[in-house]
């Protein structure tokens, strides 16, 4: 892949950077994914705890 | 898998748009081999001339056709064969995606030579004999007890050598270094293999995909929302580049990063960046990941599976990493007397890597819906659309659909003296899928030119991937693996 390579502007991009605060949809995004899939692996856990594996 | 992928990555030497795509392609190739396999089914052996390979301490005797019926082609006229058919048939598949058909064949012919040698010089038995019983069949004293599977290894250990000692003939040879393409055929192969391997116990099985499903929740839930916190506050990112990043490093590197780029409508250079850090990550994950499976998880071998789907990105390293992961334990249990049923630490990490995969279009409908929505909003842009969840599924995985819903009749839905066949007959189908695999580690290995880690600029990135992977991905997966999957044994061989 010789993309980067051949690339400088990406490159000072990365460097220089401006910070970019969360926007509050962005933290409603990492709030209820986070949410969502703690409480999917519990009832998951669950299940595997109360549904056992048929050999 | 996106049915960008390759498109981005090779953008320089496309003449024309292909009017099919490389998912599509992978589909029909790997479709194409199983069919002509099963026609053993009705006693027409078409593709018993295909090479395998075995463990050896005389070269002379290491290679050979899959079926007896081909056995007086011998090795070298087998490995011939092998060469000539995939040339063709791949060259017929470069024509279709508009490539240069002559750059290609001539690229093929230098990555099929070094990835098979590389393949047969780690079948050596000093490498790959494993029991001492096979040390004693061998006459040697000693061995890396690395398994056949151990050769993969070699071939990305040549490809890694070749990008960063050898740059202009990794260049040279790029057209036919397709480590996507490679592993979507062998995926859609392997969709039967899998089948014969669990049709008496699909039980086991049926309980194992369920089980599959906390594995999405985990990658796109957990993983995504922790990485992209981490990219954006911890290390300064923009929006730009924390969204591909996340789904590179959480989901599957090239064709995720590649999918949430295009839906926020960020730069393809972006994502192409990002999606050359995955494969650089990914070879050093194949590369430690399998033998710390094998030291700390061989009496849990399908946590060890399901730890490998979850762990290591882009498809190709995912799933040839669970091939050797499963060689490596198989082979360390053989030497205490336990012989598992080989297939089953495969096809969780398969399994778990394509559940993991299917989602990616939806997931990258809802971040385009977000971005293009709340984050960018303006009246004239670009909105996200419904139909691109379906421009963005991962196409092969129908493939691999196919052949396991078809392997699994075969198996189980006829009678009895054709069912006895049908594991000899996808067995050649499974000696392709093979071949698919070494072809996708060699490739995996010459796009690493780890000259990339150390640019300017590029370090950030780095650090961001080394931090979540090492930091959180590998050990967070390790739990949920060990959670679903502890407990669990494959059947015993026999």
């Amino acid at each position: 892949m010789g993309e980067p390579q051949t690339n400088p502007d990406l490159r000072d991009e990365l460097r220089s950077t401006a910070v970019e605060p969360l926007l509050p949809i962005e933290k409603k995004l990492i709030g209820w994914s986070l949410t969502i899939g703690l409480v999917l692996l519990v009832g998951l856990a669950l299940f595997n705890h109360f549904v056992p594996v048929t050999f | 898998m996106s049915d960008t992928t390759l498109n981005h990555v090779h953008p320089q030497t496309t003449l024309a748009a292909p009017s099919i795509t490389e998912d599509w392609l992978a589909v029909i190739l790997g479709l194409l081999i199983f069919v002509l396999a099963l026609a053993a089914l009705a006693n027409v052996d078409l593709i018993g001339w295909v090479v395998t390979t075995s463990v050896w301490n005389n070269l002379g005797q290491s290679l050979k056709a899959t079926s007896k019926g081909y056995a007086s082609l011998g090795g070298a006229g087998a490995l011939l064969a092998t060469y000539v058919a995939l040339t063709v048939v791949l060259s017929a598949a470069a024509a279709a995606l508009k490539r240069d058909v002559i750059r290609f064949a001539l690229a093929f012919t230098a990555v099929f030579w070094i990835a098979y040698a590389s393949w047969v010089i780690g079948n050596f038995a000093n490498f790959a004999a494993v029991t001492p019983a096979e040390q004693q069949k061998f006459g040697i004293n000693w061995s890396l007890r690395l398994t056949g599977e151990g050769g993969l290894i070699f071939a990305i250990v040549a490809g890694l050598i070749i990008a960063n000692f050898f740059p202009r003939f990794a260049e040279a040879i790029k057209e036919a270094v397709r480590p996507e393409l490679y592993i979507k055929i062998a995926i859609v192969i392997l969709g039967g293999f899998i089948a014969v391997t669990v049709a008496g116990r699909l039980g086991l099985a049926s309980s194992l995909i369920l089980r599959g499903i906390a594995a999405i929740v985990e990658a796109y839930l957990i993983y995504w929302a922790v990485v992209y916190f981490v990219a954006r506050k911890w290390f300064g990112f923009s929006r730009e580049w924390a969204a591909p990043l996340a789904s590179g490093i959480s989901i599957c590197g090239v064709a995720a990063s590649i999918a949430t780029g295009g839906a926020i409508r960020a730069r393809p250079a972006v994502s192409v960046l990002v999606s050359s850090l995955v494969v650089i990550f990914a070879v050093f994950e194949v590369l430690i990941l399998p033998f710390l499976a094998q030291a700390f998880l061989s009496h849990e071998p399908l946590v060890a599976g399901a730890w490998i789907g979850l762990a290591v990105k882009t498809d190709g390293a995912a799933v040839a990493a669970g091939g050797i992961t499963e060689s490596l334990i198989l082979a360390k249990n053989a030497a205490e007397g336990v012989r598992y049923q080989p297939g089953w630490i495969l096809g969780t990490a398969t399994t778990v890597k394509v559940f993991i995969d299917i989602f990616i279009g939806i997931w990258a409908f809802v971040l385009g819906y977000i971005w293009t929505n709340h984050i960018n909003a303006t009246p004239d842009r670009d909105k996200a659309k419904a139909w691109e969840i379906w421009q963005r599924f991962p196409k092969f995985i129908i493939g691999f659909v196919v052949t396991f819903a078809v392997g699994l009749y075969l198996a189980l839905g006829t009678p009895a003296d054709i069912a006895k066949n049908v594991p000899a007959a996808i067995g050649e189908a499974n000696t392709f899928r093979v071949i698919f695999f070494i072809l996708t580690f060699f490739s995996i290995g010459v796009l690493s030119n780890f000259k990339t880690l150390w640019q300017d600029g590029f370090g950030k990135l780095a650090a961001v991937y080394f931090v979540s992977l090492f930091g959180f991905v590998i050990w967070v997966g390790l739990l949920i693996s060990w959670i679903f999957f502890s407990g669990i044994t494959p059947p015993l061989a026999g």
